[in-house]
């Protein structure tokens, strides 16, 4: 589907960005870097929810007046163009203010209701413990603490004598952002719904489910490590997209490239640099 | 109370005041050199001075020449009174940081003796600059010559009184203090405060109070770096001091809002005394909402009654007593909205363009791509496209408005968007305080413009 595309696109030139930052003169923008940051968000859930939407199909999804469905129909509708990825949005509103609403759907239509993110968050754990892992996902979580000091405490106050909460305590105690962890919902609930296509989707479920337990992780990653990691993935990704605009997770060098971006805490590039 | 959208319903004719080219500062070259990119333009109290800052950290200074009264036709001009190095590249050692010379923003204090007085900041450090003329020089000491060298005792054989004489006016510029080590992030703003002792500096997180004769120390005001850095969701864009009551001062964010703080109800001014914001237009809302929501400039009117912001496709006044929405809305270009992707690509909505009132707050203008600017006239509800071009450079010719087709058939004379060039872009430009005369600064140039005189 072109608006993956257009929002995999967006991702990769928002984390562009984010990395020639980082060899600009004059230090890293936190404001450019802030903006940034919100767009490669939103492009991420645009894409999240474009693939999870591309395997709803195939599940016949019987909820009515699902935004993500009327979204979906209405997307088909718009013809492929530069300006897609600013409709896209549009009908999707990822904004942060419309996220409690559409938690508040999903839970309506899900099964197993649960009144906070934190029941959400351990819900997809419990499945992940019960699921097989995927050996790149696990990678980015083998990161030595050492190495994760250098760039979160590098713009360490020099006129306030503050002292920032060590990278471990932070990242142990920082929940994924709502969006995310809602979506991952989204796709167990799913998951656990239809039994379509079991095992291409438990895969790619569970190791969304587990990239969620990663995230926690990842936000404490050397910012460098990620940026090569994505570097090369993308660059494979990009020749596969061009062979399969309609790569599905078969492809591994997909997965591998999609779990990365699922991986992704976009705060945790531009502000651990910080 | 009002809420006005102004659009073009007629230009010309009637009494609107018709802009002429004045003059045009710098290099010629198509080939711009990063130094001399200017990066912020500010007239003094009186209009006499004009300051630019580049990118290489250099100001200049020009002055308007006393008008020549036998002549009304001869407009007065503005030539090259000071030129100095205001900030040199630093490197911080602790965080292999470079720090840019860049200057970012000039602010002329109030004159109050012989010499004028600017604070002048780049990224990290603000500097007061002392500019004062010299025209006369001591001559006649007893134990040096002329040039310095000392004479020899045994020569001297009378004794005279040293006398002033005049010389060539030689201006100078000296650094009077240095308030460093007060921010970590960058600074963005800089403002003096009314009451002529104390300015504010912004950065993205944080405004610090300054006493402009204290150095060493500076009063945090607001503070809004949260705990955990990653929960960091708006920094601060812009700050300014109210023009009269010395107690208050407004910033904006980059989620498009504004907070006005009274210094009066606590040393810390983290919690705002008013919360200036507009509800989103929901369909309005793309991919892109959020940055171009982020403000770029805020300025209080002359009369301190209104304020005025920027964000990346309007310009919005607002009633310092209505929180809630802005009294009038501006479309600076709303042709890029559909563009917002590409400019994204670009780097082009990162882009920070500056507003100003002219002197009886009836006209507001800001900056735009393909060296436009634009005029918003606030009373007769009009609004002009200008161009700031090599073309338009004979003397007293009047700047013809300009029209972009945003779609559909072109006409003649109109400009399509595809063929607007945003490598040019008008960020800073600047309006006499009293008269209607312009400074507008291209990339690397600075046009002045006046009201055609009949």
């Amino acid at each position: 589907m072109e608006y993956k595309v257009e929002a995999h696109r967006i991702m990769s030139i928002s984390l562009g960005k984010i990395y020639n930052s980082r060899v600009q003169r004059g230090g890293i923008k936190l404001h450019k870097n802030l903006l940034v940051s919100l767009v490669l968000r939103s492009a991420r859930q645009v894409y999240l929810s474009d693939y999870y939407s591309g395997a709803c199909l195939n599940a016949q999804s019987e909820r009515e007046g699902n935004e993500w469905d009327i979204t979906d129909s209405e997307r088909e509708k718009f013809p492929p163009s530069a300006t897609e990825c600013d409709r896209v949005e549009s009908t999707e509103e990822p904004q942060p203010n419309e996220q409690p609403e559409k938690e508040r759907e999903y839970r309506e239509n899900d099964d197993e209701v649960k009144s906070d993110q934190v029941d959400c968050t351990s819900t997809l754990q419990e499945q992940n413990q019960n699921s097989s892992l995927d050996s790149v996902a696990k990678v980015s979580s083998e990161t030595p603490p050492e190495s994760i000091t250098e760039p979160k405490e590098s713009p360490s106050d020099s006129a306030v004598a503050e002292r920032d909460s060590t990278p471990e305590a932070n990242g142990e105690s920082h929940q994924p952002p709502k969006p995310y962890v809602c979506s991952n919902r989204k796709r167990s609930a799913e998951e656990s719904e239809s039994g379509d296509s079991p095992q291409k989707r438990t895969k790619v479920a569970s190791s969304n489910a587990k990239e969620d337990e990663e995230a926690e992780e990842m936000d404490t990653s050397n910012v460098s490590n990620l940026i090569t990691i994505f570097g090369s993935s993308f660059s494979g990704l990009l020749s596969k997209e061009s062979a399969k605009p309609e790569a599905e997770a078969e492809d591994s060098g997909q997965i591998c490239c999609d779990q990365m971006l699922k991986n992704l805490n976009p705060w945790s590039t531009a502000i651990v640099a910080f | 109370c009002l809420s006005g959208i102004a659009t073009v319903t007629k230009e010309g004719g009637g009494n609107d005041v018709q802009w002429c080219f004045s003059q045009v500062k710098g290099a010629i070259d198509d080939d711009v050199a990063e130094a001399d990119i200017i990066s912020t333009v500010e007239f003094n109290h009186s209009g006499e001075l004009l300051a630019t800052g580049d990118k290489g950290g250099r100001v200049v200074i020009f002055q308007q020449e006393t008008e020549n009264k036998s002549q009304p036709q001869c407009r007065s001009e503005y030539n090259v009174y000071s030129t100095f190095q205001s900030h040199e590249p630093e490197f911080d050692y602790l965080k292999s940081l470079e720090i840019e010379e860049k200057i970012n923003k000039i602010r002329w204090l109030p004159q109050k003796n012989a010499a004028q007085f600017l604070l002048s900041t780049n990224d990290k450090t603000i500097k007061l600059w002392k500019i004062s003329e010299r025209d006369k020089r001591p001559e006649g000491y007893n134990l040096k010559e002329e040039d310095g060298r000392y004479r020899d005792a045994a020569t001297i054989t009378t004794l005279r009184v040293p006398v002033f004489r005049p010389m060539d006016l030689m201006v100078e510029a000296s650094p009077r203090r240095v308030f460093a080590n007060g921010h970590t992030y960058h600074i963005n703003s800089i403002s003096v405060n009314s009451d002529n002792e104390t300015y504010l500096s912004a950065d993205d997180l944080r405004i610090n109070l300054w006493h402009l004769e204290i150095t060493d120390r500076s009063f945090n005001v607001v503070d809004i770096k949260p705990a955990n850095m990653e929960e960091l969701t708006e920094v601060i864009t812009a700050a300014e001091f109210h023009p009269h009551q010395c107690n208050t001062f407004v910033y904006s964010s980059s989620k498009g809002t504004i907070r006005l703080c009274d210094m009066r109800a606590s040393a810390l001014c983290d919690k705002h005394s008013k919360l200036f914001e507009e509800p989103e237009d929901p369909s309005n809302r793309s991919f892109f909402s959020e940055i171009i929501s982020s403000i770029s400039d805020v300025k209080f009117s002359h009369n301190g009654r209104y304020m005025m912001t920027r964000d990346y496709l309007s310009v919005k006044i607002w009633d310092l007593n209505m929180e809630n929405r802005p009294v009038e809305t501006y479309q600076v270009h709303e042709y890029l909205r559909s563009k917002l992707c590409s400019l994204y690509e670009n780097d082009c909505i990162f882009d920070k363009f500056e507003c100003c009132w002219n002197g009886n707050d009836s006209v507001v203008m800001t900056g735009s791509y393909n060296n436009f600017f634009r005029m918003l006239d606030r009373s007769q509800r009009r609004d002009v496209t200008l161009e700031a071009s090599r073309e338009s450079c004979k003397p007293r010719q009047v700047l013809k408005p300009r029209r972009v087709c945003a779609g559909g058939k072109r006409k003649k004379d109109e400009i399509s968007v595809d063929s607007l060039d945003f490598n040019k872009k008008i960020l800073h430009t600047a309006w006499h305080p009293q008269e209607n005369i312009i400074a507008v600064a291209t990339t690397n140039n600075l046009y002045i413009f006046q009201e055609k005189v009949n």
